[in-house]
C-alpha cells in the first residue's frame, strides 16, 4: 500500500520536472516562426533603415556613406516640414473624430434595447471598415466631383451652391475626414462596443437605484471603467493615423498642389519615385521617431486616467 | 410616472430616428454604387442620382471581366489572402500559445519586443524590407507582398489574451495522459480557441484584401496585380467615360470580405469580446 501510493505521488511529480526543464525549450520553438519573421520584417529592417539613412543609395549604385548628410537635408528641406504639418492637422482631426465619436456611437447603439435593432446598427456602422478600401475610395472622388458629383447635386438642390471637395485646400480635410469618419468609425465603434458590454450590469443598476442619470452613469461609469478601452484605441489610433497614405494617395493624390501630402506620401515619393533610398530610409525613421515619442508620452499618461483594476 | 414612461419612449425614439438616418446615410454609396453599375454608359452620371437599380444593364458586369484581365486581380488577391491568412494563423497562435501557456525565461523581454513592434510603422520598414526582396528577386512576385503580412503583432496579442483565459485544468488533464506541447497546443488549445483564431484571420484577410501599399511598390505586371491597383489601374482606363464598369468592378471587390464577414459574424464577435482588452 505504502509502496504504491509512493509510486503514484512520484510519477506526476516527474513528469512535472520534466515539464519545467524543456519549457524554455518549448517557449522558443513555439516562439520560433514569429521571431524570424519577426526579424525579418520589423525589427532587422528597422535597424537597418537607421543604418542607411547614413548612406546615399538609390538601389543599383552600391552604398555610398556620407555621414550625417541626409540629416542635415532633413533639417533644411521646406517638404518635410509641410508634410509634416499635414500629417499632424490629419492626426488634429481624425484621432478625435474616431475617438470621441466612435465612443459616443457605441454608447448610443448599446442603450437601444431590442437586441436584433441593435446587431443591425452594428453590422452597418462596422461593415464600411470590411470593403476594399481603394474601391471606396474611387467612388468617394465620383460622389465628391464638383460638378458632377452627386453630393453637390443635393447641395444644389437645397440651395446651396458648388462645394470645391477636392480642389480647395481646407475643404478637402473635410472630404478626407467624411471618408476616414464612414469607412474606418467601425473599428473604434466595435472595440468600444465590446468594452461596453464587458462593463458587468451591477455597477449601472447600483447607479440608477442611487438616481443617477444618462450623463451621469456615462461620466461616472462608463467613462472610468472603459478607460482601458479607450487609451487602446488612442494609441492604435494616433500610430495609424500618423501613416495615413492609402486616403490622400487615392483621394487627393497630395493635392491640392501639397496640401495633403502627408509624411507617407513623401517617403514613397522620395524612395519608390525618385529612387533616394537613403534619405527615404530617414525620413521613415523620422517617423518612428516621432510615433515612439507619441506613445511613450501616453503610456506615461495613462496612470493619471486608465484604471485597469475594478472587480 | 405615466409622464416618465413616454418620455421614455420618446428618447428611445429619437435614439432610433437617428441610428436609422446614420445607417441610411452609411449604406447609401454602397446603393449608387449597385445602382450606377447597372446603368447604361451614357446614364452613368445622370443627375438627380437614383440610389435604386433604374436599369438592369448587367452587360458591365461582363465587359469588366472581357475587357480586363478582372479576373485574374480577383484570382491574386484571393492567392495573396489566402496564403496570408493560414501562414498569420500558424505563426501567430504558436507565437500566442507559447507567450500565454508556457512559463520560458526572457517571456515579458520577448513579449514587450512584439508589443513595440506594434508601434513601428510600416513605412519605417518598408524601404529596407524592399531592398531584402530585390535581393531575394522577389519584387514583381506576390510572395513580396506575402511574407511581410505573415507577421502581425495585434493577431498575436489578441491571441495571447484569449489563450491565457483557458483553465489550466485542461492543459494538465492532456498532460497526465501523455500529451507534448506540441499535441496540447494543436488538440486541446487551438480547438478552444476557435472563436479568437477566425477574429484574426478576418482581419488579416481584410487587410490583405485592402493592401494598397503593397502591390503599389512591388508589382507592376498586369497578370500579378492584385484588385487595389488593378480597380485604379481600371479607372485611369475607363476614366470618365463609363463609370459603370469601374463600379461593376468596385461592387465585385466588395463581395468576398462581405461574404467571409457574414459568415464568421459570430466567431469574431466572441473573439473580439473574449480576448478582451484588460490587463
Amino acid at each position: 500500500m505504502k509502496t504504491m501510493s509512493v509510486k503514484t505521488n512520484k510519477k506526476p511529480l516527474s513528469a512535472f520536472q520534466k515539464r519545467k526543464k524543456a519549457d524554455n525549450l518549448a517557449g522558443y520553438l513555439f516562439l520560433l516562426p514569429a521571431l524570424i519573421a519577426f526579424v525579418l520584417f520589423i525589427g532587422g529592417p528597422m535597424l537597418l533603415s537607421l543604418a542607411l539613412s547614413f548612406f546615399d543609395y538609390n538601389l543599383i549604385q552600391p552604398l555610398e556613406f556620407v555621414g550625417l548628410k541626409n540629416l542635415k537635408r532633413f533639417i533644411a528641406d521646406p517638404q518635410v516640414r509641410i508634410a509634416f504639418l499635414n500629417t499632424l492637422k490629419f492626426l488634429v482631426i481624425l484621432v478625435p473624430i474616431h475617438c470621441i465619436l466612435g465612443l459616443l456611437l457605441a454608447f448610443a447603439v448599446s442603450r437601444v434595447r431590442s437586441g436584433r435593432m441593435r446587431s443591425v446598427y452594428r453590422g452597418v456602422i462596422y461593415f464600411p471598415t470590411i470593403v476594399t478600401t481603394s474601391s471606396v475610395a474611387i467612388v468617394w472622388v465620383y460622389m465628391f466631383g464638383t460638378d458632377t458629383g452627386v453630393i453637390n447635386y443635393f447641395l444644389r438642390q437645397l440651395g446651396g451652391s458648388n462645394v470645391p471637395w477636392l480642389t480647395d485646400k481646407n475643404v478637402v480635410y473635410l472630404t478626407v475626414a467624411l471618408f476616414s469618419f464612414w469607412k474606418f468609425i467601425g473599428t473604434a465603434f466595435l472595440y468600444y462596443f465590446i468594452g461596453l458590454q464587458n462593463i458587468p450590469d451591477v455597477y449601472y443598476e447600483a447607479a440608477r437605484i442611487d438616481g443617477a442619470g444618462t450623463r451621469q452613469i456615462f461620466l461616472r461609469i462608463t467613462l472610468p471603467l472603459l478607460s482601458p478601452t479607450i487609451f487602446f484605441v488612442v494609441v492604435t489610433n494616433m500610430i495609424g493615423v500618423f501613416q495615413i497614405f492609402d486616403e490622400p494617395f487615392i483621394i487627393t493624390g497630395g493635392g491640392p498642389g501639397t496640401a495633403t501630402k502627408t509624411m507617407s506620401l513623401y517617403i514613397y515619393q522620395i524612395a519608390f519615385q525618385q529612387m533616394k533610398t537613403g534619405y527615404g530610409c530617414t525620413l521613415a525613421f523620422s517617423i518612428f521617431l516621432v510615433i515612439l515619442m507619441m506613445t511613450l508620452l501616453q503610456f506615461g499618461g495613462q496612470k493619471k486616467w486608465v484604471t485597469y483594476d475594478y472587480e | 410616472m405615466r409622464q416618465k414612461k413616454f418620455e421614455k419612449m420618446g428618447k428611445g425614439f429619437i435614439l432610433h430616428l437617428f441610428l436609422v438616418m446614420l445607417c441610411v446615410l452609411m449604406m447609401l454609396p454602397f446603393c449608387w454604387v449597385f445602382s450606377t453599375s447597372l446603368r447604361l454608359p451614357g446614364e452613368s452620371f445622370r443627375l438627380p442620382p437614383s440610389f435604386f437599380p433604374t436599369d438592369f444593364y448587367y452587360q458591365n458586369y461582363l465587359d469588366v471581366f472581357s475587357k480586363f484581365p478582372f479576373a485574374r486581380f480577383m484570382l491574386n488577391s484571393i492567392l495573396v489572402a489566402v496564403t496570408v491568412v493560414a501562414l498569420n494563423a500558424l505563426v501567430s497562435t504558436m507565437a500566442g500559445y507559447s507567450f500565454a501557456r508556457i512559463p520560458f525565461k526572457g517571456k515579458s523581454a520577448m513579449f514587450m519586443l512584439f508589443l513595440a513592434g506594434m508601434m513601428i510603422p510600416s513605412q519605417a520598414t518598408m524601404i529596407p524590407v524592399y531592398i531584402v526582396m530585390s535581393r531575394l528577386k522577389l519584387v514583381g512576385s506576390l510572395w513580396a507582398i506575402i511574407l511581410p503580412a505573415i507577421i502581425n503583432p495585434l493577431s498575436i496579442f489578441f491571441i495571447r489574451q484569449f489563450m491565457m483565459t483557458i483553465p489550466g485544468s485542461y492543459e494538465d488533464a492532456a498532460y497526465i495522459d501523455g500529451a507534448g506541447r506540441w499535441q496540447i497546443y494543436l488538440r486541446v488549445i487551438l480547438p478552444m480557441s476557435k472563436s479568437v483564431i477566425v477574429m484574426t484571420m478576418l482581419l488579416n484577410f481584410i487587410a490583405s484584401w485592402n493592401n494598397f501599399m503593397g502591390p503599389l511598390i512591388y508589382l507592376s505586371d498586369w497578370n500579378q496585380m492584385t484588385l487595389p491597383i488593378g480597380l485604379r489601374m481600371l479607372q485611369g482606363y475607363m476614366g470618365t467615360g463609363s463609370i459603370g464598369i469601374i463600379l461593376a468592378g468596385v461592387a465585385l471587390s466588395i463581395l468576398i470580405p462581405t461574404g467571409l464577414y457574414l459568415a464568421g459574424q459570430k466567431y469574431f464577435l466572441q473573439g473580439m469580446t473574449l480576448s478582451g482588452l484588460k490587463s
